[in-house]
């Protein structure tokens, strides 16, 4: 029994150390679970976070769903307005080669007036040529102003600065001089029928105007033209321009013709000057 | 109002055929046939231009442009000269006398119109 009753004291002293063990495995197992919760809700609070966040990130996709069908809606609209601009361009260009088109015939149509306003000019500065001239030739019986009217006519509508003007001798065998410009009065007096290019034209009756270069037009290079003055076909007289002015280098169309017009009235104008002489020596 | 031009020439050939060119044109157009009788229309009439003459007996064109220009009232009027010789020296001789342009002899129609046009700053 005293064994036993020493024994219980072990016995409980043991109890007391297995309890203790045992409340301080407790106590561990504790500690360790209180760890262990403190992680698993560290985690559970990650995971909320991160399920958070994936929320956010689902709603910003679902943002981003409906900005890119936003975009994509656009992207129909500009093109169909691109396609409408391509279209409505074409119609642009379509126009403007019409209006180019247009534009180039009006400045053809601009071109050809502009160069029929210029020959009409041409033709009205000629026409005023032949009249002023015809007139002069036909406004006096003064045999002095005829002579001064061809001059004029000769030195400033046909541009020469070298003339003589000749009559036919009263025998019809030689030119004879009777006024002249700028030459030598003596030197030019008499030209013989047939001699040289003014005494043949004067046989011919048919003006001789320089454009060979011939050694008789070589040797009377001087002498520009020849215009035999007529009157009923037959010769009276003639008219010899020699040198241009140096701004004409030759004679044109309207000299030509002003050549003509002299042939003939200046034949009259002189006959006339002639006839109102002789009128005029009458006793009245 | 028509402009007024002033032809100056002692060749009535001449005067006549600037008159016949410048005719058809809405132009009013006085003459004098010498330098003298050019200064006196001048001052009277006050042209737009002047068409003058370089060969005249008296005055010739080159002194009449110089008393043009010396004078208040028709230093301004636009002067071309219309020169028998077209050399270059002829030409000079006209610029420093005064006058603003030439044509030569004889005289071009087209040219001249274009000229004058030019000067009295009309289009066509």
């Amino acid at each position: 029994m005293k064994k036993l009753g020493q024994e219980p004291g072990a016995y409980v002293q043991r109890v007391r150390e297995g309890t203790q063990r045992y409340t301080q495995d407790l106590l561990s197992d504790n500690e360790r679970l209180r760890v262990l919760v403190a992680t698993l809700e560290a985690e559970r609070t990650r995971l909320q976070d991160r399920a958070r966040a994936n929320e956010d990130l689902l709603r910003e996709l679902d943002v981003l769903r409906g900005l890119a069908a936003s975009l994509e809606r656009e992207k129909v609209r500009i093109q169909e307005q691109l396609l409408a601009a391509h279209q409505e361009l074409d119609g642009h260009r379509r126009e403007r080669e019409l209006l180019q088109h247009q534009l180039a015939e009006i400045e053809r149509q601009s071109r050809s007036h502009s160069e029929r306003y210029v020959q009409v000019e041409a033709q009205n500065s000629n026409l005023a040529n032949l009249y002023v001239a015809s007139y002069r030739l036909q406004g006096t019986l003064n045999r002095r102003e005829v002579l001064e009217a061809i001059e004029e006519i000769v030195g400033n509508l046909i541009g020469c600065e070298e003339l003589a003007i000749y009559e036919m001798d009263a025998r019809g065998e030689a030119l004879e001089l009777v006024s002249s410009v700028g030459l030598d009065h003596a030197e030019h007096a008499r030209v013989p029928l047939g001699v040289g290019r003014l005494g043949r034209a004067a046989v011919t009756g048919e003006p001789d105007v320089a454009s060979g270069q011939d050694s008789e037009r070589a040797a009377e290079a001087r002498l520009s033209a020849c215009i035999p003055l007529k009157l009923d076909g037959r010769v009276t007289g003639a008219l010899a321009l020699f040198r241009l002015l140096p701004q004409k280098p030759s004679f044109e169309a309207v000299d030509h013709e002003l050549f003509e017009l002299l042939a003939t009235h200046a034949a009259t104008a002189l006959y006339c000057t002639a006839l109102q002489a002789r009128l005029s020596a009458q006793p009245a | 109002m028509n402009k007024k031009i002033l032809l100056v020439d002692d060749s009535n050939t001449i005067l006549l055929m600037e008159k016949m060119i410048l005719g058809k044109e809405s132009y009013t157009l006085v003459t004098a046939s010498d330098g003298y009788q050019a200064i006196e229309q001048a001052i009277a009439q006050a042209p737009d231009a002047i068409l003058l003459d370089v060969v005249m007996p008296g005055m010739d064109g080159f002194a009449t442009c110089r008393e043009l220009r010396r004078r208040e009232e028709t230093r301004n009027i636009p002067v071309i000269m219309v020169t028998t010789r077209g050399e270059s020296d002829n030409v000079e001789h006209g610029f420093e006398s005064g006058c603003n342009d030439y044509v030569t002899k004889p005289i071009n129609g087209p040219e001249l119109l274009a000229k004058l046009r030019n000067m009295l700053g009309e289009t066509r």
